[in-house]
């Protein structure tokens, strides 16, 4: 916006003089606000550090040096959290503003840092050897505690990841991609049941409006985890009805949340994953006995995906 | 040349945008905020991020089933005959899309509109390529025109980048085919004639006419700092004068001029920094932050890259320390300078935040899994962001 756009709003009296007075010095220009440039300093800071730091730990064991690094590092954990506890405001179910601009930062540094140290300390001390995956469970713990506490998305989803690996669940497309994501036997089983479970949980949560805004990410988590082992199960081939309508049922779900929110993110989901199961259905069904529905099948669903698009937001308005 | 769009359709477009922006930031009121969108209503179609590369991606599906049939009917024709064919087909999408999309159904940037528009950008530039037997020259200043053309009238982006693309390209070639002394001064005559883009795009932006065409300037703008400052960068200039020009160096040989490069690498960022800061400049400001890195990146490219881990640990503290410092500087306002949020960026989504977080720094805990039960517990989040 300029400053003509905003003399016209006043003067179509849209906003007041005193709105205008408050607003002009920031569309002209005259004061600027450097948010977002420091907030990507101090995010790329955070990244830079914490990814050396975790390759350092593990280097020169038993020297003098780094024992003293690690030393250091425990220190500037303490002082982050040191920070966190005495500016840090009490816990409230809501969403809580930040006391200072870059608090939400060092909480994020804060428990990285912590993990890297403990993830050392179990390493060098074989605290946790006979229960390997335990660790993992430990930052979940941890990341998700600092989560609730000091009411950080980031971290919860760290912690929320931690705890899918934990299951030996990795929640990353990348690797769904190359298909990793089944590297065991039957894991698809854990996968529907950690979707279902964190869905419940996020909605149970929700409910009883305990940080509400953390149910997104929540749900996205476990709807994505919960569709995939469910497609991975009807690819399997064996009792694929099941997971057919396992599939329809997180479908299901996932409209009503997108309606609840309005969130086209959740519809498209609940789209693609009804789509890929229909197919599998039709194929198995039709396509088998008739294979030249597959060339107007594939044509009316694209379009039917088009029209979805376009008139998905009347969908909304409905159910109003 | 005029752009497709009703210009006060668009305008209207952007205040309701930016009156959503004071709502968010709790400047107005939701009766403030309901009056503005009545009194500037638009009829444009103008979806969402996602779905716009969503309807980008079906308009190509379905441009491609049309192109399929365009095939059939050409394809038993001579060479210059399909290369006709390709440029009155792509001017023919041209004029679908203007009168169709734009006028008719009013998509501004819908993603339908943009699939179109480079459909029929390739295949006029391409069709032209093939009636002058792929020459360079020609192809390079044709497609220069063309996507000009597709950047103001459609006052879309991604012409735009490419066209200033194509532009240097087009300086490049012509420099590095005459030779001799002018393949010498190819850096120099690089800043000068970006140096004036980038004044010329500044002085332009002000203008209150040319107000549609802001965010395509803007980038021009962005992007010849960039080049100004790529022309000058060492290690920029040293790799293509070694793999182009074919200059040998030998043992502790340098570049010529070596010293006027190093420096520029120096230089061009603090003056950025500088200037940005004491004009409260953001673009320059914030080329000058990535530049910054950039200029780093190059010495360290030299002289040692033997500890990448130490390296990264002497880069986050000396950013953390950079940035909390500033942050505290800052908790006053200071010369029209604050830390706080006055109006939320276009893209910042608490989600989405979330989301690179957990993509990006859940790294940490792999070397534990791995040491321990060598089937590393992968980390890294999932999803995407998505309220709209």
């Amino acid at each position: 916006m300029d400053i003509n756009t905003l003399e016209e709003l006043r003067d179509k009296q849209l906003i007041s003089q005193d709105q205008f007075n408050k607003f002009e010095p920031v569309i002209s220009g005259k004061l600027v606000s450097l948010f977002y440039e420091l907030r990507t300093l101090l995010y790329l800071g955070v990244l830079l550090f914490t990814s050396g730091v975790g390759i350092l730990v593990y280097e020169n064991i038993g020297e003098v040096g780094h024992i003293i690094a690690i030393g250091l590092l425990s220190l500037v954990t303490l002082a982050c959290f040191w920070f966190v506890v005495t500016k840090g405001v009490p816990f409230s179910k809501d969403q809580v503003r930040p006391p200072t601009p870059y608090y939400d930062y060092i909480v994020l540094l804060g428990s990285l840092l912590f993990i890297s140290v403990q993830g050392y300390l179990q390493f060098q001390y074989q605290i946790l050897d006979e229960n390997l995956g335990w660790s993992t469970l430990i930052s979940a713990v941890i990341f998700i505690t600092v989560a609730y506490r000091y009411d950080h998305i980031g971290v919860l989803s760290l912690g929320i990841t931690a705890l899918a690996s934990f299951f030996s669940l990795s929640v990353s497309p990348q690797k769904w991609y190359s298909s990793e994501f089944l590297e065991t036997a039957n894991l698809h089983i854990t996968a529907i049941y950690f979707g279902a479970a964190l869905c419940a949980a996020a909605m149970a949560l929700d409910w009883k409006s305990i940080k509400k805004h953390f149910t997104f990410t929540y749900i996205n988590f476990g709807l994505l985890i919960f569709f995939v082992g469910a497609t991975a199960g009807l690819f399997e081939g064996l009792l694929y009805g099941i997971y057919l309508l396992l599939i329809y049922g997180g479908c299901a779900f996932a409209v009503f949340y997108a309606n609840r929110e309005r969130s086209f993110l959740f519809l498209l989901y609940a789209f693609v994953f009804a789509y890929i199961a229909t197919t599998y259905l039709l194929a198995d069904w039709v396509f088998s006995e008739v294979p030249e529905l597959i060339f107007y099948y594939s044509i009316i669903s694209c379009g039917g995906f088009v029209y979805f698009i376009v008139s998905y937001k009347k969908f909304f308005k409905r159910k109003e | 040349m005029r752009s497709a769009y009703v210009e006060n359709w668009i305008h209207n477009l952007g205040v309701i945008k930016d009156a959503k922006s004071f709502l968010k930031a709790d400047w107005i009121s939701k009766d403030q905020y309901e009056k503005i969108g009545e009194t500037y209503a638009s009829p444009l179609y103008h979806p969402n991020f996602l779905i716009r590369i969503l309807l980008f991606v079906a308009t190509l599906l379905g441009i491609s089933g049309v192109t399929g049939l365009f095939a059939l009917f050409v394809a038993q024709g001579d060479e210059v005959f399909i290369s006709i064919a390709c440029m009155a087909y792509g001017i023919a999408s041209f004029f679908v899309v203007d009168k169709l999309f734009i006028k008719d159904k009013k998509h501004y940037k819908s993603g339908v509109n943009e699939a179109i528009i480079y459909h029929s950008c390739g295949f006029t530039i391409g069709g032209f390529a093939g009636l002058t037997d792929f020459s360079t020259t020609p192809f390079l200043l044709f497609s220069l025109v063309v996507l000009t053309f597709a950047a103001i009238r459609y006052l879309d982006l991604i012409c735009t980048i490419t066209s200033f693309g194509f532009l240097g390209f087009t300086l490049f070639y012509h420099f590095y085919e005459w030779g001799g002394i002018l393949q010498q001064i190819i850096p120099f005559a690089f800043i000068i004639c970006f140096s004036i883009a980038y004044f010329l795009s500044r002085k332009y932006r002000k203008r209150i006419e040319l107000n549609l065409w802001n965010d395509n300037l803007l980038i021009v703008e962005a992007l010849s700092l960039a080049v100004v400052y790529l022309a000058g960068n060492y290690l920029v200039v040293r790799e293509l004068s070694v793999n182009l020009m074919g200059l040998a160096l030998e043992g502790n040989e340098d570049i010529p001029f070596a010293f006027i490069f190093y420096l520029l690498t120096i230089a061009i960022p603090i003056l950025y920094l500088w200037f940005g800061v004491k004009n409260k400049d953001l673009v320059l400001l914030r080329v000058s932050l990535i530049v910054l890195a950039f200029s780093v990146f190059t010495f360290k490219y030299y002289y040692g890259f033997n500890r990448p881990e130490i390296t990264l640990t002497i880069a986050g503290m000396a950013l953390l320390g950079i940035s909390l410092s500033l942050f505290n500087y800052l908790k006053v306002m200071r010369s029209g300078y604050t830390r706080e949020k006055l109006l939320s960026e276009k893209w910042s989504s608490m989600n989405a935040e979330a989301f690179i977080i957990s993509q990006t720094l859940g790294g940490n805990q792999v070397k534990v899994s791995e040491h321990f039960e060598g089937q590393g517990g992968e980390f890294g989040g999932g999803g995407s962001s998505g309220s709209f």
